[in-house]
């Protein structure tokens, strides 16, 4: 064998540095499938036996008929969740101050100022009181 | 490269979705295809599997197909990668398995024994990356761009691989060479 230019196949550029034609030949026969087109021919079916396979369980389910609507049912699912998201957050701080109503009640204002009256007039304003009813 | 003429129609019916153009595409191109993943993968097996998943992975990617890149070199592309793929699930390829593939019966029993022999045993010695760079460019005519582009490689580093794997090939079939 000599280091001759390698066969110009396949619009390679050929270089000097190449394999030579019978080596490349060689390597190029021991990679080739045998069976010739019939192989060929069995590999394409099985490969569109996949393809076909694939745009099957792709397109052809129940769920495929609702695809288009993925987007906007996503978006209003979205919706619906910060909507009930702020209902939920304005229920809940109602609640927390009936609680805390309930446990601490708000002092009455005009009752406390009745009382106040009432500690200042003390027992003399209850002798005049019965004075004047009798 | 060029692309073939027949190729743009049927490119462009696939993309649309007709699996019948899709077909012409496999037949087009699926002997090119499968000398790219058996320069990767080595054995006929893995190097069909590389085949069949690149080209159902090509399908369902097939709306980003730019027609004037031409399918070719894109499935060329998609397939080095499913044998890549492979590569990396089966790391570990014994040197037998490697001999027997080349001496399978996919080989033409007409050759010389002695010199198959060899061969086999000299190209399982190369690196993996080495051996597929040698195939692609020197069996199968890829630049070393297009190699790169396979294998995940900057073009220099293919051009670089391809002359120590010449080299080291070379010295391997020295004596049958003499």
């Amino acid at each position: 064998m000599a280091d001759e230019l390698k066969f110009p196949t396949n619009g390679a550029k050929a270089d000097r540095d190449s394999l030579d034609e019978s080596l490349t030949a060689l390597i190029r026969d021991a990679y080739t499938p045998e069976g010739g087109d019939a192989y060929w021919a069995g590999l394409e079916q099985r490969i569109m036996a996949r393809v076909a396979s694939q745009s099957t369980s792709n397109d052809t389910g129940w769920w495929s008929v609702l695809a288009p609507w993925a987007r906007p049912a996503l978006v209003a699912a979205a919706a619906i969740f910060a909507i009930a998201g702020v209902v939920n957050t304005q229920l809940t701080d109602s609640d927390e101050q009936l609680a805390y109503e309930s446990a601490f009640p708000t002092p009455d204002v005009v009752s406390a100022s009745e009382e106040i009256i009432s500690v200042e007039r003390g027992t003399d304003g209850a002798t005049i009181s019965y004075f004047l009813s009798h | 490269m060029r692309i073939p003429d027949e190729e743009r129609p049927l490119a462009e019916a696939a993309r649309a979705g007709d699996q019948t153009a899709f077909a012409g595409l496999v037949r087009l191109h699926q002997r090119r295809a499968y000398l790219v993943a058996r320069a990767i993968v080595t054995v006929h097996e893995d190097a069909e599997d590389a085949v069949q998943e690149g080209f159902v992975r090509a399908w369902q990617a097939i709306e980003r197909l730019d027609p004037n890149q031409g399918f070719g070199a894109w499935v060329n592309r998609i397939v080095a990668n499913a044998a890549l793929d492979i590569t990396r699930r089966r790391k570990v390829r014994s040197t037998e398995e490697l001999s027997d593939a080349l001496q399978s019966p996919f080989r033409d029993p007409a050759q010389d024994a002695e010199l198959k022999s060899r061969l086999a045993e000299a190209l399982a010695q190369l690196p993996e990356r080495a051996r597929s760079v040698i195939v692609l460019h020197d069996v199968e005519g890829f630049t070393h761009m297009e190699i790169g582009e396979m294998l995940g490689i900057p073009g220099g580093t293919a051009r670089s691989d391809l002359h120590h794997a010449r080299q080291k090939l070379r010295k391997l079939l020295k004596d049958l060479r003499d």
